[in-house]
C-alpha cells in the first residue's frame, strides 16, 4: 500500500521521541485545560477562579495533582481489590493510547528523516480509535463495580449505559465522512478535506459529532454519572489518591481526543482555514501543527462554555434525546447522504431529478408523520379526558388551584380515605401522649 | 506493507505501523500503573473504620442486598439495541468506503440491511423500551 | 502464503506466542474463576488478545471490529446482565439440567472435529492467490470485505442479518417490562402527594448540636426530646436511627439553662 508509504518506517529512535512528545502533550493539555476550564468559567460565573500558584494560577493542575500523590490511599472494605486497581489504569492507557492515530500536521523532516507528524496510520483508524474507546469504557464500569459501594455502582452502569447510547450516533456520523473520503485512514481523511472541510459538505454529520462527543465524554449537560445531587462523584466516588488523578487524567484526555478527531473528520485536520491557507507555505513545514492545536482548542473552548451554560439533562431526557432524535437523525441523513452520491455519481441522475425524488420522498414522509400525529394527539386527547374525569371524583380542596394544604380555616369535603387517616393520627397521638 | 529491510541506512526501524501503538501503550500502561504504586508509598496512613466504609454522606453504609440488589431491565434492553446498532455500524463502514466501486447494487443491499435492523428498533420504540423513567 | 514462509518473521512469532498464551490464559481464567464478572473480564482479555492476533496477521478491519463488537458491546451486554442479576450472587454448583456434563463433552468434542475438518480442507483444497493480490484486486482490504459482502455474498448476508434480528427482537420480548398505567406527570405527583395530608415543606434536619453531622442523628428539639422526623425514611424504615447519648442532651440543658426559649 503505497500511500502509507512512510508509515511504519519511521527509525526506532523517532518512534520512541513520537511517543514521548505525544505523552508529553497529552499530559500538558490536561494541566492547561484543566486550568483553563476553570478560568473560564469563573470568568462566565463573575468568580476570577484559581490566580495564585504560578502565573495566572497556570500552575494549579499541577499542584492539585501534586497534592493527590501525597493524599491518603483509601482502599474500600468492599472493594474488589484487583480489579478496583486496574479500573484507572485501564482508564488511562486507553486515553493515551486513542491518539496514537491523530495527525497533527504533513510531513516534515525530523533531524534529516523524512516523516509525518503522525504516530502512526493504518487502513482503518478511525475504527482503532472507536475500539480503544470501547475498551476505555471497562474502566469506568470496573471502577464502578469494583468499589463495592450503591453510589459508583449505579454511576458507573448510567456512564456505560450514555457512553454506549452515544456511540451509536457517532458512529453514524463517521459513515458520511467515510463514503466522501473513501478510505477510514485519518491522514487520508484529512488529505481528502484539501478544498473543502467536511463539515461544510456534511453539517449535519458534524453536528450530530459535535453532540455525540459531548455525551460520550460525559460532560455537561450531559455529565449525568457524576451528578452531583443524586451519585456523589459517580463511578470514581470510592477512588482517592493517585487512581482518582488518573480518573481524571482520562477523562481530560478524552476531551482532547474527541477534540482531535471533530478535527481530523471535519474541520480540515492540520490544514489551514481559509484566508490562511491563501498564504503559499501555510500547509508546509510546522506551521499545520499550530492550526490543528488551534482548532482543538476551539472544541475545548465549547466544551467548556457548554458547561459554563446549560444545565444538566434529566436522565430519561437524555436517554431520549439520543435514541429518539439523535440516532433516527444521523441514520436518516446516512442514507440520504449515499443515495444521493451514488444515484448522482453512477445513475448519471441530474441534480433536477434528484431535487424532484427528495421532494416527493419529503411530501410522502410528511403526509406519513401527518397521519401518525393525528392518531397520537387523538390518544393523548383521550389520556387527557380520562386524567380529567379521575382528578374531578378526587378531593379537591381549592378548586382548580395547584393542590396545597389547607389553611387552619378552611374545611373540605369527607372521604373515606382522609378519615382512616384522621384516625390513625389520632391514634399515634394517643400513644405517644401515653 | 511489512516487507521492509530491517536495517536501512544504518537505523533500526520500526517493523511496522502497529509497533509504534505498542511503544505508546507500554509507556501509557508504566505511567499509570507506576501511579497508582507510587500512591501508596507517598501518601500517609492513618487507619480509621468510617475511611474505608463504603461513602454514605456519613451514615452506617447500606448493607449490599443480596445478589447485588436489582437494576432496571432497561439496562439491559439498552445493550442489546447498542449491540445491533454497533453491528449494523461495522458493515456501514466497509460499505461506505467501497460505495462507489459497488454501484447502485451495493446501495439497495445496505438499504436493506438497514430497514432490517430498523424492525427491533421500531419495536423497541412502539414497545415504549426507550422511554426512561 | 509462500512469501509468508521464506520470510521468518521475528515480531510476528513473539506476537503470535505472547498474545496466544494470554488468550488461552484468559480462556482458562474464564472457566476457572469463580466469581461471574472475572469470568467476563478475563473473555473480555481473550477477545482482545484475539485482535491483536488478527491485526498481526494483516487482517486490520477484523481485529478492530472484534474489538468494537465483542468486547465493546456483546462483552458490556453480558457485564449488565451480571450487574441487573447481581453482582456478587456465585453461582450454584447445582446441576439443574441433567447430563449436562456429557452433553457438553459431546458437544465440545463435536465442535473440535468441526474446526480441525473446516480448517484442515481450507487448507488443504482452496488455492491460495496471496494476500497481496487478494486486497490489491478489490482495492484494499477492506475494500476487498465489501466486495464480498455486499455483492457475491450479499443473500447469505442478507439472511444472517433477518437471523441475528430475530434473535435480537426475541430477547427484547423476554426482557420487556409491561407498562399497564400511563406514567404520572409531575402535577399528578405532587397532587398525591398532598392528597393524604403529606408534609408541605423540609423536615426538621438532623444532628443538629453539632456534635454528629450525619443524618442517621435525630434532632433535638427545645425541650430535650428527640424528632424522628428529623431522620430520612429510609434509615427509619431499616432501624437504623442511632441512639442520642444522654449525656450531649445534659450538656445542651446545661448549656441552655437560663436562656430564653
Amino acid at each position: 500500500m503505497s500511500q502509507f508509504g512512510l508509515f511504519g518506517t519511521d527509525p526506532w529512535w523517532l518512534v520512541i521521541v513520537k511517543v514521548l512528545g505525544i505523552f508529553v502533550m497529552l499530559v500538558l493539555l490536561t494541566l492547561f485545560t484543566i486550568w483553563w476550564e476553570r478560568r473560564v468559567v469563573s470568568r462566565m460565573q463573575n468568580r476570577i477562579g484559581p490566580n495564585r500558584v504560578g502565573p495566572q494560577g497556570l500552575l494549579q493542575s499541577l499542584m492539585d495533582g501534586v497534592k493527590l500523590a501525597l493524599k491518603e490511599e483509601i482502599l474500600p472494605k468492599a472493594a474488589h481489590r484487583a480489579v478496583y486497581w486496574i479500573a484507572p489504569v485501564i482508564s488511562a492507557t486507553a486515553a493515551f493510547l486513542a491518539f496514537a492515530v491523530i495527525p497533527f500536521g504533513p510531513t516534515v523532516s525530523i533531524f534529516g528523516v523524512e516523516t509525518p507528524l503522525q504516530l502512526t496510520d493504518f487502513p482503518v483508524s478511525v475504527l482503532y480509535v472507536l475500539a480503544i474507546a470501547s475498551i476505555g469504557v471497562y474502566g469506568l464500569v470496573l471502577a464502578g463495580w469494583s468499589s463495592g459501594s450503591t453510589y459508583p455502582l449505579l454511576g458507573g452502569l448510567r456512564s456505560t449505559a450514555q457512553v454506549i447510547s452515544y456511540e451509536i450516533a457517532m458512529g453514524l456520523s463517521f459513515v458520511a465522512v467515510f463514503l466522501y473520503a473513501g478510505s477510514m485512514s485519518t491522514s487520508q481523511i484529512v488529505l481528502a478535506q484539501e478544498p473543502i472541510w467536511f463539515a461544510v459538505i456534511l453539517l449535519p454529520s458534524f453536528l450530530i459529532y459535535v453532540t455525540a462527543m459531548v455525551g460520550e465524554t460525559n460532560r455537561a449537560p450531559f455529565d449525568l454519572p457524576e451528578a452531583e445531587g443524586e451519585l456523589v462523584g459517580g463511578f470514581h466516588t470510592e477512588y482517592s489518591s493517585l487512581k482518582f488523578a488518573l480518573f481524571f487524567l482520562a477523562e481530560y484526555i478524552n476531551m482532547v481526543t474527541v477534540s482531535a478527531l471533530a478535527t481530523t473528520l471535519f474541520l480540515g485536520g492540520y490544514l489551514a482555514p481559509w484566508p490562511i491557507s491563501l498564504w503559499e507555505s501555510a500547509n508546509t513545514g510546522w506551521w499545520p501543527m499550530v492550526w490543528w492545536l488551534l482548532k482543538v482548542q476551539i472544541f475545548i473552548f465549547v466544551f467548556i462554555w457548554l458547561r459554563g451554560t446549560l444545565p444538566r439533562l434529566r436522565y430519561d431526557q437524555f436517554m431520549k434525546f439520543g435514541w429518539k432524535v439523535l440516532i433516527p437523525v444521523a441514520l436518516i441523513w446516512t442514507i440520504i447522504v449515499a443515495a444521493v452520491r451514488i444515484l448522482r455519481d453512477q445513475v448519471a441522475l441530474t441534480n433536477t431529478e434528484l431535487l424532484i425524488a427528495g421532494v416527493v420522498l419529503i411530501l410522502i414522509l410528511l403526509a406519513g408523520a401527518w397521519v401518525l400525529q393525528g392518531r397520537a394527539e387523538r390518544r393523548e386527547q383521550q389520556r387527557d379526558a380520562d386524567r380529567a374525569a379521575r382528578a374531578e371524583r378526587q378531593l379537591d380542596l381549592v378548586p382548580g388551584a395547584h393542590p396545597v394544604p389547607p389553611m387552619p380555616s378552611q374545611t373540605f369535603e369527607y372521604t373515606p380515605r382522609r378519615s382512616a387517616l384522621l384516625t390513625t393520627q389520632a391514634t399515634m397521638k394517643e400513644a405517644e401522649d401515653a | 506493507m511489512l516487507k521492509r529491510p530491517s536495517i536501512t541506512r544504518g537505523v533500526p526501524r520500526a517493523v511496522n505501523v502497529y509497533t509504534p501503538i505498542l511503544v505508546l501503550g507500554l509507556l501509557a500502561f508504566g505511567f499509570a500503573a507506576f501511579s497508582v504504586i507510587l500512591a501508596t508509598f507517598t501518601g500517609p496512613k492513618r487507619y480509621n473504620r468510617a475511611k474505608v466504609d463504603a461513602y454514605e454522606c456519613g451514615i452506617e453504609a447500606t448493607p449490599q442486598p443480596m445478589g447485588g440488589g436489582r437494576f432496571p431491565v432497561k439496562y439491559y434492553l439498552t445493550a442489546m439495541m447498542f449491540i445491533i446498532f454497533d453491528i449494523e455500524l461495522v458493515f456501514l463502514y466497509p460499505w461506505a468506503v467501497a460505495a462507489d466501486q459497488l454501484e447502485v447494487f451495493g446501495l439497495v443491499a445496505i438499504v436493506l440491511f438497514l430497514v432490517n435492523l430498523a424492525v427491533p428498533y421500531i419495536y423497541e420504540w412502539r414497545r415504549g423500551g426507550l422511554e426512561w423513567d | 502464503m509462500t512469501e509468508a514462509v521464506s520470510d521468518f518473521n521475528l515480531g510476528e512469532t513473539i506476537v503470535f506466542w505472547v498474545c496466544g498464551g494470554l488468550a488461552v490464559l484468559g480462556a482458562l481464567g474464564m472457566i476457572i474463576s469463580r466469581k461471574a464478572v472475572h469470568s467476563a473480564l478475563f473473555i473480555a482479555l481473550t477477545m482482545i488478545n484475539l485482535a491483536i492476533l488478527y491485526v498481526a496477521n494483516a487482517a486490520p478491519f477484523l481485529g478492530m471490529v472484534q474489538v468494537i463488537v465483542y468486547t465493546g458491546a456483546v462483552m458490556m451486554l453480558f457485564l449488565f446482565v451480571l450487574m441487573v442479576v447481581g453482582v456478587d450472587s456465585s453461582d450454584s454448583l447445582v446441576e439443574t439440567i441433567k447430563g449436562q456434563r456429557f452433553a457438553g463433552l459431546l458437544l465440545g468434542i463435536g465442535l473440535g472435529l468441526l474446526l480441525t475438518v473446516g480448517i484442515g480442507s481450507a487448507l488443504t483444497t482452496s488455492g491460495d492467490i496471496g494476500l497481496t493480490a487478494a486486497n490489491d484486486a478489490a482495492g484494499g482490504n477492506v475494500q476487498g470485505l465489501a466486495q464480498l459482502m455486499f455483492d457475491d455474498y450479499v443473500v447469505a448476508f442478507q439472511a444472517t442479518a433477518a437471523l441475528l434480528i430475530t434473535a435480537a427482537v426475541g430477547a427484547m420480548v423476554l426482557a420487556h417490562r409491561e407498562r399497564w398505567t400511563p406514567r404520572k406527570s409531575q402535577p399528578e405527583l405532587s397532587e398525591e402527594r398532598f392528597r393524604d395530608g403529606g408534609h408541605p415543606g423540609n423536615r426538621p434536619s438532623p444532628g443538629v448540636y453539632a456534635r454528629h453531622n450525619a443524618v442517621d442523628t435525630p434532632a433535638l428539639l427545645p425541650d430535650g426530646s428527640t424528632s424522628l422526623d428529623s431522620v430520612p425514611g429510609p434509615l427509619r424504615a431499616r432501624d437504623d436511627v442511632r441512639d442520642v447519648d444522654p449525656a450531649d442532651v445534659d450538656e445542651i440543658r446545661e448549656l441552655t439553662k437560663g436562656v430564653d426559649s
